[in-house]
């Protein structure tokens, strides 16, 4: 028995840079993120209006691509090597991948950041959706192209010791941390196929001038065919460490491993063929096909509810191994010193708050009201910025110590650490949720008008932005506390009695899964013909209208010869004709 | 596969919801008529706006009774017509008790166009016209703001709604002025405005003239979706002049706004001459530089 860093030297290595780097996002991205708040609210305005889309996109790409994903790659990477107790095969490979990654990030960082000075032409401010025709350097293209080929290829890595594994273990089930790390990858797979068509086919070329023009709907439909997975992939690395780690750090065993397969699954399945979800106020999109990826989005809330149920279970559980009674009174039995355990517990509590601003989000006709105003954010911080980064911090408390092999500094920071981000996501995201409502826009350097104002039922504008504000400044507060306890333990002597680096069984095993569950192929193939059905046709649609280069250009006749021979675009008009006529019926019966 | 009790009871409660979301949803679209923006319109050439039937012609349009369309170009940073609060363009004006579709698009990046506070709302796409039909059941003003990140200027892109009481909504426009280009001082001269009725129903207009100090105001009958024309004779005897040179005229129909920018008028001036000049012809000419109005 002994820490991860006696197991897997090599590995640990690897992994503690890629957390390295998703720290130095963290801390760059939190900066930007304060300059915002507080210009956003006219507290502090130390930047012109316009350089605030600069920061605001350089918050974003840190944030939401950097930080989490170097994050993921890392507990990945400990989770394959752990569950099937061996070594990457080769550790150049994954040096290479993580090599490809950073050099990535450098590329779309520099694009970024050269917004700030006027003495290069080049810039990206184009925000983390990069909506054509909003135009970015190609170097920000280039970037973002390295960036997902390096996650690609850490994916085949842990294929790579999977297949190792399983030819010298053909009849075990696949551990359950592999099972999620690989259901997890195939999505992503499957969902990078669109950013990657977006930009390889359309916004690269552009960017350099080698085609005059895009359509903006198809880039855009191709962005949010990637932008609804992608959440989904910031949050199955939490998902994993609340499945494994939760019941671990809280005294007990996770309660069901068969369920938690059954999780993974739906997510593989549901992740993809959903993301015109976020384009139910687009034109030159049929109402049918909102109303299908909205039935899908609806079925991607079950997973979400039984892992809910799960996680909550489990926490009982461990709570009644601690000597926990009562309906409620075992709650007192947590472990609520610890950071790591108090830390992912919030964040859990926060993601079922996030997971009812979502449900309103996904909801076609109700989202007219909040579509791009500050609730959206209000909800993405709740989810990807509470739910993700917060366990992904609190858990960093365990790992850092196991990676590095060297004493975590202070426990009691870490505890002030994650209960203060608690609290400035309480004050931060209530009062977005709130603006939203009131028609406040998102993405906006100073939403301050001359032709009106925005009408509140309770309190103030001005008590909106104070919540804003303190909630932004106690969230960059709880960021600096975190990054000088990580970076001072990075430093510390070595700690000789680290826990060893074990993952609990669950109370109901993995013999208890039906063997289908691993069928990874089986659910490929489905995940796959589940996206053919929700996408084809609107793709289909959308060249069909707008033409693969925009009707402000030229298309490019072949391939809408080729859509039309297969009849793609008749099918598609006919289907959602009658999805739309369907709806239209019952309308004039009503 | 073993499932807990507890954990089926669960998963039959979350299906529940589920399915009882779907219904809420389908409800609002089906019982409460909230339709989703689509693809029921062409598509369109951004760079060629003004060829476009509809775009070509900005502005509000009566369509039948109550019921008009708002033809409006969401560009980097203004809604054209709405952007007025810093006078760059007319508001959109609407009266009352109607029934308004709202057509928008864009000649350049996406925007969005996003009445404050109510649920109108959509996104803006270059190359797609967004269609949206609201009710306006109260006089009142509505902000309009674009909520899409749309470049540097992005968070001064607002307009405003001007829902008037029905009585004070016109269609009205100068469509021209006849008036001497100059005139004897003393002399009367005769300046005759032509005003178009665009609104489906006939309607009374209040024309009124500013001529030197003076305001002179006519009430004009025009009948639907055509034009009429009211002459006003003004002594110039009668004018305070002073030392003036030229006499200024302006020709405003009131066409419910408080319009800012096009408000309706047209407005030139009249040469004054003396007795020893040599050329004293009056040339009438169509005074016609402005043909602004709320169209």
């Amino acid at each position: 028995m002994s820490a991860y860093i006696d197991q897997f030297p090599e590995e640990a290595k690897v992994i503690r840079s890629a957390f390295y780097a998703s720290f130095f996002a963290l801390a760059l991205g939190a900066a930007f993120g304060l300059i915002q708040t507080l210009h956003r609210t006219d507290f502090v305005r130390i930047i012109p209006a316009e350089m605030y889309y600069t920061v605001l996109t350089a918050h974003g790409v840190l944030m939401v691509v950097t930080f989490t994903i170097f994050f993921l790659v890392a507990i990945f990477t400990w989770a394959v090597t752990t569950s099937l107790d061996r070594g990457v095969e080769d550790i150049r490979f994954t040096w290479s991948w993580y090599g490809l990654m950073t050099l990535g990030t450098a590329f779309a960082a520099i694009a970024i950041l050269a917004g700030f000075t006027d003495r290069t032409e080049i810039s990206a401010d184009v925000l983390f959706t990069f909506y054509a025709p909003l135009q970015a350097h190609p170097m920000f293209y280039v970037g973002l192209v390295l960036f997902v080929i390096g996650t690609w290829l850490a994916g085949a890595d842990w294929f790579r010791s999977w297949w190792a594994w399983k030819q010298e273990n053909p009849d075990k089930r696949i551990p359950l941390p592999t099972f999620m790390v690989l259901t997890t990858m195939i999505m992503w797979y499957l969902a990078t196929l669109g950013v990657a068509t977006s930009i390889i086919a359309f916004l690269l070329p552009w960017s350099l001038g080698l085609i005059d023009t895009v359509n903006p709907t198809l880039t855009r439909t191709l962005f949010w065919f990637w932008g609804h997975p992608v959440v989904y992939f910031w949050l199955m690395p939490a998902y994993m460490m609340w499945y494994i780690m939760l019941p671990k750090f809280s005294g007990g065993r996770l309660f069901s491993d068969p369920l938690a397969r059954v999780v993974f699954v739906l997510f593989l399945l549901l992740s993809t063929p959903v993301g015109i979800h976020h384009q139910y106020l687009d034109p030159g999109i049929a109402e049918g096909f909102k109303f299908i990826a909205m039935t899908n989005t609806m079925f991607l809330l079950l997973p979400s509810l039984l892992t809910a149920f799960t996680v909550v279970a489990s926490m009982e559980h461990g709570a009644r191994q601690r000597g926990g009674e009562g309906y409620f009174g075992w709650l007192g039995a947590l472990p609520w010193r610890d950071p790591v355990f108090t830390g992912m517990a919030l964040a859990g509590l926060m993601f079922a708050a996030g997971g009812f601003s979502g449900m309103i989000n996904a909801g076609m006709n109700i989202n007219y009201l909040v579509h791009n105003s500050l609730w959206v954010p209000g909800h993405f911080h709740l989810t990807v910025g509470t739910a993700v980064a917060l366990t992904f911090m609190a858990v960093s408390y365990y790992f850092i110590p196991q990676v590095t092999g060297r004493r975590l500094a202070s426990k009691q920071i870490a505890l002030v650490q994650v209960v203060m981000w608690f609290v400035g996501m309480t004050f931060m995201s209530n009062a977005m949720h709130r603006g939203g409502l009131l028609g406040m826009p998102r993405r906006t350097a100073e939403p301050e008008y001359a032709g009106f104002q925005f009408e509140t039922a309770i309190g103030t504008v001005g008590e909106l932005n104070a919540q804003i504000a303190l909630g932004g400044v106690l969230l960059t507060l709880s960021t600096l506390l975190f990054i000088v306890n990580m970076s001072i333990t990075a430093l510390n002597d070595r700690d000789d009695d680290l826990p060893s680096n074990t993952i609990p069984e669950p109370l109901s095993g993995p013999n208890e899964a039906p063997l289908v569950l691993d069928n990874l192929k089986l659910w490929t193939a489905i995940a796959v013909v589940l996206v053919i059905f929700a996408y084809s046709l609107p793709l289909a649609s959308i060249v069909e209208r707008g033409g693969l280069f925009g009707p402000g250009g030229d298309a490019f006749p072949m391939f809408l010869e080729l859509a039309d021979s297969f009849g793609f675009a008749l099918v598609g008009e006919t289907l959602s004709a009658m999805v739309s006529s369907l709806l239209e019926t019952l309308r004039t019966v009503v | 596969m073993n499932i807990h009790n507890y954990e089926k009871l669960w998963l039959i409660a979350a299906m529940l919801l589920i399915i009882g979301f779907i219904v809420t949803i389908t409800y609002g679209s089906v019982g409460l008529g909230i339709a989703m923006i689509d693809d029921s319109e062409e598509t369109i050439d951004p760079n060629a706006l003004e060829d476009h039937e509809r775009f070509g012609d900005l502005g509000v349009h009566q369509t039948g009774d109550g019921e008009y369309d708002v033809n409006i170009r969401a560009y980097q940073f203004n809604f054209e017509p709405g952007s007025s609060a810093l006078g760059v363009h007319d508001p959109i004006v609407v009266p009352e008790n109607s029934e308004v579709t709202l057509y928008v698009t864009s000649p350049d990046v996406i925007h969005s166009f996003s009445v404050v506070g109510t649920n109108a709302n959509t996104m803006v796409v270059p190359g797609e016209i967004s269609v949206m039909t609201v009710e306006f059941n109260e006089a009142r003003e509505y902000g309009i703001l674009c909520n899409e990140y749309c470049g540097s200027g992005h968070h001064g892109m607002e307009g405003v709604i001007e829902v008037v009481p029905e009585d004070e909504f016109h269609l009205f426009s100068v469509a021209g002025v006849d008036a001497p280009e100059s005139a004897q001082a003393g002399d009367e001269v005769e300046i005759t405005a032509t005003v178009d009725n665009d609104a489906l129903d006939a309607d009374s207009a209040a024309v009124s003239l500013e001529i030197g100090e003076e305001t002179f105001e006519n009430e004009l009958e025009v009948d639907a979706e055509s034009s009429a024309s009211t002459t006003f004779t003004v002594d110039t005897g009668a004018l305070d002049l002073e030392d003036a040179v030229d006499i200024d005229w302006t020709v405003t129909v009131e066409d419910g706004s408080e319009a800012t920018l096009e408000d309706g008028s047209a407005s030139g001036s009249i040469a004054l001459e003396t007795d020893d000049d040599e050329n004293d012809d009056t040339t009438d000419d169509d005074n016609d530089e402005s043909d602004g109005g709320d169209q």
